[in-house]
Formats: C-alpha cells, structure tokens, sequence
C-alpha cells in the first residue's frame, strides 16, 4: 500500500496514485514546516488516516496551511554584500573574499545545527570549487568536460550561504533568503553570468536551467527564455 | 503555498506540463491490519543519499538506499531541479524525509514498525515511466523487508 503528500494537486489528480494528500506547502517542503514536529506530525498523521479509506483512488485536501510569517527573523549573517555592477578584475578573487566572510557564519550554523550541514555532494571542498568556478567565468569558459563536477560544487556552494545566511536560529523566509543570495551576492552574479554562457551554447542551453532557477534567468538583463514548460526540470 | 492559481503563469504552465495519465489501471490495496500494526518505509524523490554514496546524475531514475539505522543528518541532496527550495532541507531533514517522526510514531505504537530500509530516488528530468524498473526492484525489496506500507514525499 502506498499513502504520501501531494505538491501540485493537479498533477495527481492526472496520475490517480492510490492515495494522497495534497498540501499547500511550497515546492521541497512536503512536510511543511522545518523543525516543527507538531506541525509534521499533523501533516503525517493525516496521509497516513488515507490508509483507513475503504476503496481508491483517494486524493484529501490537507487542510492547514504554513502560517504566513507575520515577522521573519533577519537574516543572521551581517554581511554587506557587495554585488559587482561591472565585471571585477577577478571573479576567482572576489568569491574568494566573499566566502572567508561568511565562513565564521558557516561555522556558527554547523555548532547550532549540532555539527549537521548539508554541504558536501562534492568531492571538493567549498573554498575550493568557489575559487574554480569563478576562474571560469574570469576566461568565460564553460566546464563542458566537467558537468558533474560543475553541477556538484555550486550545489554545495549554494547550500553553504545558506546555511550562512540562516547561521542563527529563527523562522527564515525562504524568498528572502534566496532573493539575497541571487540578487546581492557575487556568488548568486556569478552563476547568473554562467548560466547565461550555457543559454548561449548550442547543445548545452538546457544545462542552464539546472544552474539558475527560471525566476532568475528571465529576470536577467537580455535573457530570451527559449524553451517549452515541459523541457525544465 | 502551491496553490497554481497563486503563481505566475509560466510557473504554472511548467508545473501543468508534469501532469501525466495513470501509468497503469487502477491498483487498490486494502490494509488487512490496523495502522499500529503495520510496517512502513518512507520513500521520497528528493535525491537524498549520504555523502560517500554516488550522486545523482542530471536524469537519473535509479535510487539510494537509506538504512534506518544510520544517522539521517549525514544525507546530503543532488537532486538536479533548482526550482524548490533547499533552505527548508538544510534547516531539517525531517522537511523532506520525516525519519525521526516515523521513529516516534513507532516509539509510542502508533505504527507497527519502521522499515530496516528506506529509499530515495531523484525526482527530476525524466518522464515517470522511466523509473518503473528500478520502482520494481525497491517494490521487491520492500516485500523482502516484510513492509506493509510505503510512505511518499515528492519534490
């Protein structure tokens, strides 16, 4: 027997799986609220009552939504980003600087998180796929013989300002800490700068969209979204 | 909220282009125990594995075991998508794959029992159909470890 949570009701209403329970929770967060086992608890407990159902398929509206944050922590890592408007004379240098900044955050997530991060898909360290990664848009070269390794050291790298940013306890708005990271930071520049390179490659523009979230790239100065919905990830 | 109607249109035409047919007819199971008897796995496509494990690919339909006995904090995410959050994951691993509320609801005989293995697939750049081999095998697998019932969190 199967039970779970459903994201897009539609999409299960299409595919008819024996039972789910569909959730307004936003997207990589199907048990809503993190840290907040009561509320998981609640949510659990109602795909699993789906088990008592006497014939399927059953599709049941979870009824509660995440409360809106009514007030936000500030995010807890101070640092002033310094977003370049023009090119640096050295991306490589610039990431650089930019993560001795906020490693002491890191570091003050990981004690707070007992010693948990999240960081660590790549067989290289941070500081090291940072400097590599700004070094290719400093010779604008793309890593065609290297996706994978790509594709793993700015997922850690992404993952290591978050934890950054989010270094003290508080109820984090997830927008807002990636609204930060895109939009302030020399990392968030540099792989828009990246993922407008692959756009621009034929037989690697698809690979942009696993680089940049869609709402990014089609904000971007001269960006020309040429897909169909269903090519994305 | 994912509520479709509350996002921006080409958000939601992406997210409509994912619905698909039933991949076969309908399939009903009834349970023949109550809950506090049942043995459960959890199963998620949120490309969870630990760190010396292989990483997903870009479009990958094979999956990551995760024994029940190893410590849920040491999982790390390479799932391919970059249109889902991630900050709730690394706050909780609980948010994507609820393992520590499984085990309390087992503690205190709300459910029969965990799974000894549980299973992450990578829920990105393949049409579903793609993954019904490897779905067959951890099916297999599941039957082997005796589970009763499988619980689902997509992202």
């Amino acid at each position: 027997m199967t039970t779970g949570i459903s994201l897009v009701r539609e999409n299960t209403l299409s595919m008819q799986p024996p039972r789910a329970l569909w959730t307004s929770f936003p997207l990589g967060r199907p048990l809503g609220i993190p840290g907040d086992a009561n509320f998981q608890h609640r949510v659990i407990r109602a795909a699993l009552s789906l088990l008592e159902a006497p014939a399927g398929p059953v599709l049941v509206d979870y009824p509660e939504d995440i409360p809106e944050l009514t007030q936000a922590a500030a995010l807890s890592c101070p640092v002033s980003f310094t977003r370049p408007i023009e090119p640096p004379n050295s991306w490589s240098s610039t990431l650089l600087s930019e993560f001795q900044t906020l490693l002491p955050w890191y570091e003050l997530g990981r004690h707070r998180r007992d010693g948990r991060t999240v960081v660590g898909v790549s067989a290289s360290s941070v500081k090291e796929n940072i400097q590599k990664i700004g070094a290719l848009l400093d010779e604008s070269r793309l890593p065609v013989e290297s996706l994978r390794w790509f594709k793993a050291a700015i997922e850690d790298a992404k993952l290591f300002y978050f934890e950054s940013l989010t270094a003290q306890p508080g109820n984090y708005d997830q927008a807002s800490v990636e609204h930060v990271f895109w939009h302030e930071t020399a990392l968030g520049a540099t792989l828009t700068e990246l993922s407008a390179l692959f756009l621009a490659r034929p037989g690697l523009s698809a690979f942009a969209r696993i680089v940049t979230p869609r709402a990014v790239m089609d904000a971007s100065p001269g960006s020309q979204p040429q897909h169909s919905p269903k090519d994305e990830l | 909220m994912v509520r479709l109607s509350d996002l921006p249109e080409d958000e939601r035409a992406h997210l409509l282009s994912k619905s698909e047919p039933p991949l076969g007819p309908p399939v009903w199971t009834a349970p023949s125990r109550p809950l506090n008897e049942l043995r459960i796995a959890l199963v998620t496509t949120a490309g969870l594995h630990f760190r010396n494990d292989t990483a997903f690919d870009f479009a990958d339909a094979s999956y990551r075991l995760i024994p029940g006995n190893e410590d849920a904090d040491n999982l790390v995410m390479s799932h391919s998508s970059v249109n889902f959050d991630k900050v709730g994951f690394a706050e909780d691993v609980n948010l994507v794959f609820p393992i520590e509320r499984f085990r309390e609801l087992a503690a205190e005989h709300t459910i029969g029992s965990l799974a000894q293995i549980h299973y992450s697939f990578m829920g990105a750049g393949l049409e579903p159909s793609a993954y019904e081999q490897a779905a067959s095998q951890v099916a297999g697998l599941l039957k082997k470890d005796q589970v009763d019932a499988v619980f689902l969190t997509p992202v």
